[in-house]
């Protein structure tokens, strides 16, 4: 059966439509909660990677390396759980990097602008203008933070299969209109679909390995072929590679690392300047 | 239905054929293959066979027009589209028009042997192809 990926300009909203979508069609439920396990394996606070996951980067906040290192954990920790299939999955931002799969269903959801409105009131208080400046102002972070960190910008309603504005449908019909969508044909997974998300998953359990050492790693699987993309200076290039090959061969379901080197032009100019 | 599983196996590219035939034969497929989807086309029109695997890229006629040909002359045939070039929208309008599988090139014999068990148990076969395999 396909899989659900819900997203949604407020979280409560997502949480509560990918609970409802959950219970009518029988499938798991993956959210926040599979967070605490991967701070604990990972070795972060928990607080730290909800952080990558909502803010952009800022110079009082997280850097953007580290913004990508929590990230990755959380990517490895999701696509392995969509492996699963019957997964509704939301929170985790997966409708930015599960990009290709024809069998995961995106669905995004907008809320009612007053119920969003009183709800921020309730939680940072003022008046409806400076709500709904809050409310402008977070719609511009979340684009800026989804650029950023996916190069796809989350609002642009074009990257789903389906936009449900819950201010013109009830919750429940919502639900309904997902839950039916899952019996379309062209959302079931076939051999291809379920091969690329194999291929994803994998990748980014070698980005994972391999971002603890050399956090610029870009990471292609197919199969068990996996094609690392890194930058080092002409001296390093010979012993990354090796490295590479090392760490990402040792990783289960991976049969053979090519590493692409790319001259690293900054580096290479400040050792040549010295 | 018979034992037999009755296979066209259509690609333009005269390798495909050639290497995938013997794999399908080896599990009990009698295989039949075209390089040419017109005269795939017309074997189609006299024939019903339980399982066509078309390639999806090729002159003239393209496996979505097989794959819609073939639900027009008989529903309980398994389609399953194979192409060099997959990609999420093409995957989805073959799903769409009834393809029971799509399978990304290049893959191993064994893959499409895995594709043509389960077509194999939706008609209702009792051979056993993932047996026959090993």
């Amino acid at each position: 059966m396909p899989i659900i990926i819900i997203s949604s300009d407020s979280y409560k909203t997502g949480r509560e439509i990918g609970e409802k979508t959950a219970k009518a069609t029988g499938y798991d439920y993956v959210d926040r909660e599979i967070l605490g396990p991967v701070a604990e394996k990972s070795n972060v606070q928990e607080e730290k990677l909800i952080k990558a996951l909502d803010e952009a980067p800022s110079f009082l906040g997280l850097s953007s390396k580290l913004r990508n290192k929590y990230l990755a954990y959380i990517q490895e920790a999701t696509l392995g759980q969509l492996l699963e299939d019957n997964v509704v999955c939301h929170g985790l931002a997966a409708h930015l990097y599960v990009l290709g799969v024809s069998h995961a269903l995106k669905v995004r959801v907008l809320s009612d602008p007053e119920e969003l409105a009183s709800q921020l009131s309730s939680e940072a208080g003022g008046s409806a203008e400076k709500v709904k400046k809050l409310l402008k102002r977070q719609d511009a972070q979340r684009k800026r933070w989804s650029l950023e960190a996916f190069d796809l910008d989350e609002t642009d309603p074009s990257n789903y299969d389906m936009v449900i504005n819950l201010s013109q449908i009830d919750p429940d019909e919502a639900v309904k209109t997902i839950a039916d969508m899952t019996a379309y044909r062209k959302f079931q997974p076939m051999t291809y679909s379920v091969k690329c998300l194999r291929d994803k998953e994998l990748a980014s359990r070698v980005r994972m390995v391999l971002m603890e050492r050399f956090s610029d790693v870009r990471v292609q699987a197919d199969g068990s072929t996996i094609v690392v993309e890194t930058k080092a200076i002409k001296r390093e290039k010979q012993k990354r590679t090796e490295a590479i090959k090392e760490l990402a061969g040792g990783i289960a379901g991976v049969g053979y690392v090519e590493v692409h080197v790319a001259n690293d032009i900054f580096r290479q100019a400040a050792e040549s300047s010295r | 239905m018979s034992e037999r599983l009755d296979v066209m196996l259509l690609d333009d590219e005269p390798i495909v054929g050639k290497r995938l035939k013997p794999a399908l034969t080896k599990i009990g497929c009698e295989v039949e293959v075209f390089q040419n989807p017109k005269e795939a086309l017309d074997r189609i029109n006299e024939k019903e066979f339980d399982i066509v695997v078309t390639d999806i890229r090729m002159d003239e006629i393209d496996g979505l027009q097989i794959l819609e040909e073939v639900g027009k002359k008989s529903e309980r045939t398994k389609v399953i589209m194979i192409t060099g070039y997959a990609m999420m929208a093409v995957a989805r309008e073959a799903m769409e028009k009834g393809a029971f599988d799509f399978i990304a090139k290049p893959f191993k014999p064994d893959d499409l042997r895995k594709v043509i068990a389960r077509a194999a148990k939706a008609l209702g076969s009792t051979i056993d192809f993932e047996g026959a395999s090993t």
